[in-house]
């Protein structure tokens, strides 16, 4: 408790201030993990962004609830020709000159419909299901592949790494939207045929692969980086002079120094990954309709930005809040396992 | 014209910014200029800036097939017959256009006949030459141009294009320089040839003419218009042609036209609101339509132009091999709700042949649809329970479309009224470019899904074509649904021997668009409309003609 206090002023300090927090902590014996978890709950704004987030997936992942019981109608289902009361008027859905009706703020059509007559509401909590739960997948398969990549090419070095490092170049040598694009009209075709695993080309999977891909050099190098700097260190050393084999050495030594690293990365994959696939999926090349997702609904309504707005700036705002949310957050773990940590998704 | 093609991720794109307009009214009132309807006389003179949304495929009369680049080109190219300039079915009427008078028909409907005007010169200067009609047909075949198939009834054509030399001869085509002659031998009746010879495609071009594609330069042609500058993807000009002079062809009002290539639709309707452009070609977004129908209403107008939009059933292909299936699925089709998604640019129908096209029968459109009034809500209770009986009930069903405005919602919207007859349906979209071409594959297989189709001249042909099953083939199949209904096909194949579109065969026509429609070959939901919208000093009343096969007909334009 006495240290409380000293502890908040080092933190308005600013990182030499960190630091020195960060080694009186340590002196106090506590474990990085404990120390971590300490810090976060002292960034408030990190916490409240964090919460926001956890809203945000229990309101998506509440979708059929709302679907069901509230909206009584399912994401794809058009009502072109349907009427609705609004104050005790008839009001057509859609309307003869094709607008949709704006924001109803009742049960059904709550926040509107879209050219083909569907509840923007139930689409956006759909759409956020299928965006995050493409942005979770994908920056798990980065993380994984990066984790593979990264530790074996820093700890063999060699050929090995010549090898992933060319491969990572080649992937690293492409713009993002422009490599994420070409796969994804390109697998959107046929699909993915690789031997008895057969993926459609419509199927949610091809977008997360292609996210999970384009990601891994962003990653992996990093990882690679500061295998190569654990692998000379000194308890490594020892394991190896204990007679340890390479993989006992990497998961028990290496790893377990790159858990803080991991979790920050995979927190900003995930921002990253959702906002790829909205791009993609507003560019054609991502998220297949009729199902929905953010990056779709914004391509749907953008042509009708002038008479109905709705359509375009209630998934924008989803999905700012969204990133904003991961990234707020992400930082602030960031800062609470490794203040001096410098982690970066930069593409 | 075919289909309608459009563009997706353009509506992004904020691109050229819209120019200049000189304003110079005034000059010697004129008989022989456009249309009017305002009862009012058409003022000559002055420069107009009107706007396309894409680049015409091509500037060249014997390769485009697009409507960016027709409705321009046939004011510049006339061909040996031409069509009235009136609006309705009056503009439908075959007139001579550089022959003197229509073509004299052999008995056997075999040989065509006609003569060239005396004294005609391009707009160049050059004289027009009777054999100028056969090079200007070797373009058309040698370039392999989209409309090379509707010549290739002429006797040798194939040969022609077999022997792959360029300047080489078609037998069928003779010509007399010094009489001016031309005999066309045919080597079976085509009933619909003399609107062949009205295309754009046969529209003249000297004898002198490049085989190639000649968008940057046009060549010369005689036309009330001359394009003087032509830059792809930024603009192209058109000036008045002062050496044209063809009775009962207007000479055109302004002396010249900019044509301004501006992607956004959003962009060009605002510029047509300001006084920026003079007219758009393509009907403003839905998002400003309303906006643009309530205030500008006096220089603004929708016209059903003769197309068909519909949904092909594979009937080579479970469930749509089924009779009732294809009966239900037209009982079932919600064809007001389609149309709202193309914000009221659909008429509801349920004709296969549209209005303008001899054989359309109104009442089927209206309470003669077999398949209860198209501008009513359909009787989806009985369209569920033949579906139930005929033992589909969830049927999966993959249904096509592409990825053009508004067809996605289009192809959409109808996966879902499929769902609601008790399929289980899904829709594919496919990228506009290579939509036709898929679904025109045999491999694909294709269920059913989108279609549509504009008259490239107003025969019953130009239609029926789509359902001929002499037409069938494996690749670049343009009968979607492989109909093959022996009558029809029969049918078709007599009509096509007549060598005039009298009111009898008109008729004869009608029926098989009846018989068509009764066996649910083939789910049409309606005709769509085009709009006229005129900037503010342009006389919108005497001089806006909408040409039934041209669209608007700039030689009509003109400055208040």
């Amino acid at each position: 408790m006495a240290t409380e206090p000293a502890l908040d002023q080092a933190g308005l300090q600013g990182p030499a201030g960190w630091e020195e927090e960060a080694d009186r902590e340590h002196a106090q014996g506590l474990g990085p993990w404990r120390l971590g978890l300490r810090r976060l709950r002292r960034n408030k704004v990190a916490l409240a962004f964090g919460a926001l987030f956890v809203l945000l997936v229990l309101a998506c992942l509440a979708a059929p609830l709302w679907a069901e019981h509230v909206a009584h109608t399912t994401p794809n289902e058009n009502h072109l020709s349907d009427t609705i009361q609004i104050d005790g008027e008839t009001t057509n859905v859609v309307g003869l000159d094709g607008v949709p009706i704006g924001p109803t703020w009742q049960g059904e059509f709550f926040l509107g419909a879209d050219p083909n007559g569907r509840d923007i509401m139930v689409r956006l909590l759909y759409g956020g299901r299928n965006s995050l739960m493409i942005g979770v997948a994908a920056a798990f398969m980065t993380t994984v592949l990066s984790i593979v990549f990264g530790t074996i090419a820093g700890y063999f070095r060699g050929w090995p790494d010549i090898t992933i490092r060319s491969l990572l170049d080649i992937i690293w040598s492409f713009p993002v939207i422009i490599l994420g694009v070409a796969l994804g009209v390109a697998l959107a075709l046929g699909g993915i045929q690789i031997g008895p695993l057969s993926i459609s080309g419509d199927s949610l999977a091809i977008p997360t692969f292609i996210i999970g891909l384009v990601y891994v050099p962003y990653m992996a190098r990093p990882i690679r980086g500061q295998v190569l700097s654990l692998r000379e260190k000194e308890f490594v050393e020892a394991a190896r002079a204990q007679g340890a084999g390479p993989l006992r050495i990497m998961f028990t030594e290496v790893m377990p120094n790159l858990t803080s690293t991991i979790l920050v990365f995979f927190t900003l994959l995930i921002a990253n990954a959702v906002l790829l696939e909205a791009a993609l999926s507003f560019l054609g090349a991502g998220v297949r309709a009729p199902n929905p997702s953010w990056g779709t609904m914004i391509d749907e309504g953008i042509d009708r930005i002038a008479t109905a707005p709705h359509l375009t700036i209630v998934p924008g705002a989803m999905l700012v809040l969204t990133v904003l949310s991961l990234n707020v957050f992400g930082d602030g773990v960031r800062d609470a396992l490794d203040p001096r940590a410098k982690v970066r998704l930069e593409h | 014209m075919g289909k309608l093609g459009a563009r997706r991720i353009t509506a992004l794109i904020f691109a050229v910014l819209a120019m200049f307009v000189v304003a110079a009214c005034g000059g010697d009132d004129d008989d022989d200029g456009g249309g009017g309807e305002g009862g009012g006389e058409a003022k000559s003179g002055g420069s107009i800036t009107i706007s396309q949304t894409s680049q015409p495929d091509f500037l060249d009369p014997a390769l485009t097939y697009t409507v960016n680049g027709v409705e321009p080109l046939w004011l510049v190219y006339t061909p040996l017959i031409t069509y009235k300039r009136a609006e309705g079915a009056e503009g439908s009427e075959l007139i001579p256009g550089l022959a003197k008078e229509m073509p004299t028909i052999s008995e056997d409907g075999l040989t065509y006949e006609l003569t060239l005007r005396e004294g005609l010169k391009y707009s160049d200067g050059t004289p027009v030459k009777a054999s100028d009609f056969e090079h200007t047909i070797k373009r058309v075949l040698n370039l392999e141009s989209g409309g090379s198939a509707f010549y290739l009834v002429i006797e040798g054509a194939q040969d022609y294009i077999d022997a792959d030399k360029a300047e080489g001869d078609i037998s069928g085509i003779e010509t007399d320089d010094q009489t001016g002659k031309i005999t066309i031998q045919l080597s079976e009746p085509d009933g619909s040839f003399s609107h062949v010879l009205a295309m754009w495609f046969a529209g003249l071009v000297p004898s002198d003419t490049p085989f190639k594609n000649l968008t940057e330069s046009p060549p010369p042609g005689v036309g009330p218009y001359k394009v003087t500058e032509s830059v792809p993807n930024r603009q192209f000009v058109m000036e008045k042609n002062d050496q044209f002079n063809i009775p009962g062809i207007p000479k055109g009002n302004v002396e010249k036209i900019t044509t301004k290539i501006i992607k956004s639709l959003q962009r060009q309707t605002q510029d047509v609101i300001s006084g920026e452009l003079d007219y758009m070609q393509d009907p403003p977004p839905a998002d400003l339509k309303p906006e643009v129908k309530s205030k500008y209403a006096d220089r603004y107008e929708e016209i059903t132009t003769a197309s068909t939009y519909y949904m092909f059933m594979n009937t080579r292909v479970p469930p749509f091999n089924k009779p009732e299936i294809r009966e239900a699925v037209n009982i079932g089709l919600d064809k007001p709700a389609l149309a709202r998604l193309f914000a009221g640019e659909v008429s509801p129908g349920c004709s296969f042949l549209p209005p303008g096209v001899p054989g359309y029968d109104e009442a089927l459109d209206v309470e003669d649809c077999p398949w209860g009034n198209p501008n009513e809500p359909p009787d989806l209770e009985k369209s569920r329970q033949m579906i139930k009986d005929a033992g589909e009930a969830g049927t999966k069903v993959t249904v096509y479309g592409n990825n053009d405005d508004p067809t996605d919602k289009v192809t959409e919207a109808y996966a879902d009224q499929l769902n609601k007859m008790g399929f289980a349906a899904e829709p594919r979209i496919l990228d506009g470019g290579v939509y036709f071409q898929t679904i025109g594959s045999a491999k694909t297989k294709a269920q059913t899904g989108f279609a549509n189709w504009f008259q490239d001249f107003p025969h019953p042909k130009n239609f029926m074509f789509l359902v001929d099953g002499k037409s069938i083939q494996p690749t670049n199949n343009q009968n979607f649904g492989n109909v093959d209904d022996p009558e029809i096909t029969k049918g078709i194949a007599e009509l096509n021997q007549e060598p005039e579109l009298t009111d009898e065969v008109a008729e004869r026509w009608k029926d098989l668009n009846v018989k068509l429609v009764e066996r649910a070959w083939v789910a049409p939901y309606g005709h769509r409309k085009l709009a006229t919208f005129l900037s503010e000093r342009m006389d919108f009343d005497n001089c806006s003609l909408f040409h039934p096969v041209y669209n608007n007909d700039y030689s009509s334009f003109c400055l208040k």
